[in-house]
């Protein structure tokens, strides 16, 4: 049967006339969107392309999208795998079985193979998954409205999801009306696919079936023509901009923003859309609305005007609106960064971000906002010298005195003053062990650094400081887009640390171990650069400490900190010496690992007041105190301070204490 | 300047003196060194100007030896003051010279009073101030640090913790995020000294620290400290200055 050649040549003529004008309203959009994000400025190169290819690929049909965010409190993503491997039959069926069968008019030769027949049996069993699979997200989104689908009951999320539900309902029809006309897929005699077989006994006047077969075909391949066709235009599109947003992804680590050509003042900051490279642009595109990041994202929990999700909006929309006037060599006529406005984001916002990578982590499509969001600090400092008052003290200490809270170099090595410590000297020590700031001046935090000093020891490790010649790291500048003073410390510590032969370097502070290991690297450095949570895993393991399990510490929770496990990966040291040291499995705060929520301090809100919604760091300190733990187990001198100043504010001091990993396990030495 | 033509010329560094000295430097193409702590003549009679350089470290001697007049800024309180010698003879002169207003690139329309009700305070301009943190343990105790400060002729300020409470306004905050202070006196009461509050009045001239815990870090600064209780020891302190106060009158 073949509604098409029903038709004689004008059905022919239809079909392809149909086909035609979808692909031309596809091919029209993209190309305009591929006008659109080739306005950005060229970036960083990408090798690989094969393997990238095929990861991007395996993503897609693995769907680690979903995966990697179903969990217990939030199963939205099964009903999202339903449909995309539903899916994944539905467009491979199209292709063979109307495209080419009908098409070509040939149905007759596709049909009459088992192929066709077990492919119809698969897609019995199937269709009915893409129905729970939807119905499943109309009701999610419309009538339970989970937080992270806050703000998203948009008619045309809701147009999407009913077009989605056509393809089944219209492809059953289908079969069971040819199933019912004495046409049933070839091939395996009378077992015909079930649910098919089972609609077509609704057909039952003979007169008519023919009709209702072509109506169910036309149907059918019309809406899979209007979904082409609304593929370019709504959010569909991630499905193929998702995928590429994947394929070109930047390389890892995730957090590092590019370096910045300080001799081009064009590359000082964004703050017109096409001052973008071309991929945070297609990052706008890809956006799929699903909220993830906004749900996990600390700014927007604790009532800031930040929500990642409306940044990438934001920027899509900025990017549709000046597109056409920046292809003119006109100005644009809608402001990047402005205040109420759908298509500019508010400088609060941009200001709000504390780089916890947690939006990176949860995007689907692989969206990297914190990039954009530093980008856009870059031009507020660098061009515009707007930022909160605050931070003018951070930025001068930091440039004069090489300190955030500008204070004497000289006094660097005082943490040390009470103990025996060496010089690093190539030849001599092996390992530089760099302190940090915190470590340095803070009197809470120099404790941290006498703990690690006191392991070193006892782990017989030859190591070394730069006493009052170390410089700060660099790490809140360049997270607040004052690129220009970063670059200038990164490259007195590249020369120095070369100069004095530095290979491999042991830090406090995760915030100096990501700038040294990856910030640094983008300078052409490799040295080996570890943290002390690694470091001391490494000594237990190889049985170089001597510990002897631990008293008074009461029930210990840990706190993953943003830039040791998201940025970095490295979730398990601090547990396992956790585990050797007090012989006992860590306690975990409900949002942990990959999801945990930060503490407040990083992307330079050290230096800056909090004054607008919820302390972020009130808001951890509670999740904490519902494990009801003795110890507080941080891996961070922005952590201690942050965890320390939200115990006193709740006043739970008497009840719990906050150590470093490091002062667990000096404790437990012998 | 050009009438007189000056071996020397000092200002005071006082925010409209540093303003002023360097537009003045500029003007007459001879070098000034600002924020002098101490100055000194050499026997070739040139000025001496000596000031903290390179993040404090070290002290520099900077003279002007090409250029004339020799310009510096001292920073205010930084020298004692001597007692009188009569047997100095030099004569002030007063110079008003007559300024034009076109002369003036800034106009000043209009003088608004930022200081939002009568009672606030400019902490950063005392130069005594009494500060509070968490050991106050409530709004009310202030008002003990308001009668010491009262007593000598200071504010009262106070770290974060206390800000947060809502025991004290944001403008009085110290520190870090807060104001920077550089008093004749600085009393801490009840105030650990966390990093973040010491950048804010570390360089006061005299800190006086009162805790109960003698390991707190305040008292790394501090130039004297009191271990103790603070509501025992500031009202006996108050008490005191008003005894000797009140010697004093009588006597
Ligand atoms: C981003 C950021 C910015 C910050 N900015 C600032 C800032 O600008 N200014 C600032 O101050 N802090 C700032 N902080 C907070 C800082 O980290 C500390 O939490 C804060 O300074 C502690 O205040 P505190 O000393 O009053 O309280 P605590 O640290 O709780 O100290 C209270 C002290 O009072 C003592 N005490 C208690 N009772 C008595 C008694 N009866 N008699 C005597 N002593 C007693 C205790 O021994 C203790 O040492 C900032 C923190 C962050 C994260
Ligand atoms: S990095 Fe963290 S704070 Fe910044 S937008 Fe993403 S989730 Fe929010
Ligand atoms: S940016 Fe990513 S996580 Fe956020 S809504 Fe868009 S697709 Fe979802």
């Amino acid at each position: 049967m073949n509604p098409v050649s029903d038709l004689g040549a004008l059905g022919f003529v239809l079909f392809w006339g149909l086909t035609a004008l979808a692909a031309g309203v596809f091919l029209f959009r993209g190309y305009q969107l591929f006008r659109l994000v080739s306005l950005g400025r060229r970036s960083e190169k990408f090798g690989q392309v094969i393997k990238r290819a095929l990861t991007a690929l395996g993503h897609v049909i693995i769907q680690k999208c979903q995966f990697k965010n179903i969990t217990r409190e939030d199963r939205g993503g099964v009903g999202h795998l339903f449909i995309v491997w539903g899916f994944l039959f539905f467009v491979t069926y199209y292709f063979f079985f109307i495209v080419i069968a009908s098409g070509f008019g040939i149905p007759d030769v596709m049909e009459h193979n088992k192929i066709y027949g077990y492919y119809t049996w698969v897609m019995d069993f199937v269709a009915p998954f893409i129905v729970i699979g939807t119905v499943w997200g109309i009701i999610r989104r419309y009538i339970v409205k989970p937080a992270r689908l806050k703000g998203q009951q948009t008619a045309e999320a809701l147009i999407i999801l009913i077009t989605v539900l056509i393809h089944p309902i219209t492809h059953v029809g289908k079969i069971a009306t040819q199933i019912a006309a004495g046409h049933p897929p070839a091939g395996l005699g009378i077992l015909t696919p079930p649910l098919s077989t089972a609609v077509s006994h609704l057909y039952t006047n003979a007169a008519t079936i023919a009709k209702w077969h072509s109506f169910w075909f036309w149907s059918h391949w019309v809406f899979v023509l209007i979904v082409l066709g609304m593929i370019a235009y709504t959010r569909y599109l991630h499905m193929i901009a998702g995928a590429l947003n994947d394929l070109l992804r930047r390389t890892p680590p995730k957090g590092t923003p590019e370096r910045i050509d300080l001799n081009d003042p064009s590359s000082f900051g964004v703050d017109r859309v096409d001052n973008f490279a071309w991929k945070q642009l297609l990052d706008s595109v890809a956006c799929v609305v699903c909220g993830y990041c906004q749900e996990i994202c600390p700014a927007t929990f604790t009532g800031k005007k930040l929500n990642p999700r409306l940044v990438i909006r934001d920027i899509k929309t900025n990017m549709l609106k000046n597109g056409p006037f920046i292809t003119k060599k006109q100005a644009p006529v809608l402001p990047l960064i402005g205040e109420n406005q759908e298509g500019s984001v508010p400088m609060e916002a941009i200001w709000a971000c504390t780089t916890c990578g947690g939006c990176m982590e949860v995007c689907p499509v692989y969206i990297e906002h914190v990039w954009e969001i530093i980008d856009m600090r870059r031009h507020l400092v660098q061009m515009q010298a707007k930022f909160p008052d605050e931070l003018l003290n951070l930025f001068e200490n930091t440039e004069q005195r090489s300190n955030p809270w500008g204070i004497a170099p000289a006094d660097r090595a005082k943490w040390a003053s009470g103990i025996e410590t060496k010089p690093f000297e190539a030849g001599k020590t092996e390992y530089l062990f760099y302190v940090g700031c915190a470590g340095a001046f803070d009197a809470r935090n120099r404790h941290i650094s006498l703990a690690i000093a006191r392991i070193l020891d006892a782990g017989g490790i030859s190591w070394g400081i730069l006493g009052k010649d170390e410089l700060c790291c660099g790490d809140s500048l360049r997270r607040l887009g004052n690129e220009y003073v970063f670059d200038r410390i990164a490259k007195d510590n590249i020369k120095m640390f070369q100069d004095r032969g530095v290979k491999k370097i042991i830090t406090e502070c995760p915030h100096c171990y990501h700038t040294l290991k990856n910030d640094y690297h983008q300078y052409g450095t490799d040295w080996e650069v570890i943290h002390h949570a690694e470091f001391i895993r490494g000594l237990i393991k190889e049985k170089r400490l001597k510990l002897n399990g631990n008293g008074d510490l009461g029930k210990v929770l840990f706190h993953d900190s943003c830039y040791l496990g998201r940025h970095n990966g490295i979730y398990d040291a601090p547990r396992e010496v956790l585990a050797r040291t007090t012989s006992h499995t860590p306690a975990e705060m409900k949002r942990r690992l990959n999801r945990s929520f930060c503490c407040g301090a990083g992307g330079g809100h050290m230096w800056m007041e909090e004054s607008i919604g919820k302390r972020i760091n009130h808001e951890r300190v509670e999740e904490a105190l519902k494990e009801d733990p003795r110890t507080i187990c941080v891996c961070c001198p922005y952590c201690m301070t942050m965890f320390e100043d939200g115990i006193k504010d709740l006043k739970a001091s008497e009840k719990v204490q906050v150590l470093d990993l490091a002062e667990i396990v000096a404790r437990a030495l012998q | 300047m050009r009438k007189f033509k000056p071996e020397i010329i000092l200002v005071g560094a006082t925010g409209l003196g540093r303003d002023l000295a360097g537009a003045v430097a500029t003007d007459l193409a001879t070098g000034l060194t600002a924020d002098c702590t101490g100055l000194d003549i050499d026997d070739r009679g040139f000025l001496l100007q000596t000031r903290p350089a390179f993040g404090g470290n070290i002290m520099a001697t900077i003279l002007t030896e090409r250029t004339r007049p020799q310009m510096a800024t001292v920073r205010p309180h930084v020298m004692s003051l001597p007692a009188k010698d009569s047997s100095h003879t030099g004569v002030v002169i007063r110079e008003s010279p007559a300024i034009d207003e076109v002369d003036i690139a800034v106009k000043m329309l209009e003088l608004i009073d930022d200081r939002k009700h009568g009672q606030d305070v400019d902490i950063a301009a005392a130069e005594v101030i009494v500060s509070g943190g968490r050991g106050m343990m409530s709004k009310e105790n202030f008002k003990i640090l308001q009668e010491l400060a009262d007593e000598l002729g200071g504010v009262v300020g106070s770290s974060r913790s206390a800000v947060e409470a809502g025991w004290m306004p944001v403008e009085r905050q110290v520190g870090q995020t807060g104001k920077t202070v550089r008093p004749k006196i600085y009393i801490a009461c009840g105030i650990s000294g966390a990093i973040q509050h010491l950048v804010g009045m570390q360089s006061s001239d005299v800190i006086i620290a009162i805790n109960r815990d003698k390991q707190a870090p305040i008292f790394e600064v501090a130039t004297y400290g009191i271990v103790g209780d603070l509501f025992k020891i500031v009202p006996a302190v108050t008490d005191r200055i008003k005894e000797l106060r009140t010697k004093n009158e009588q006597g």
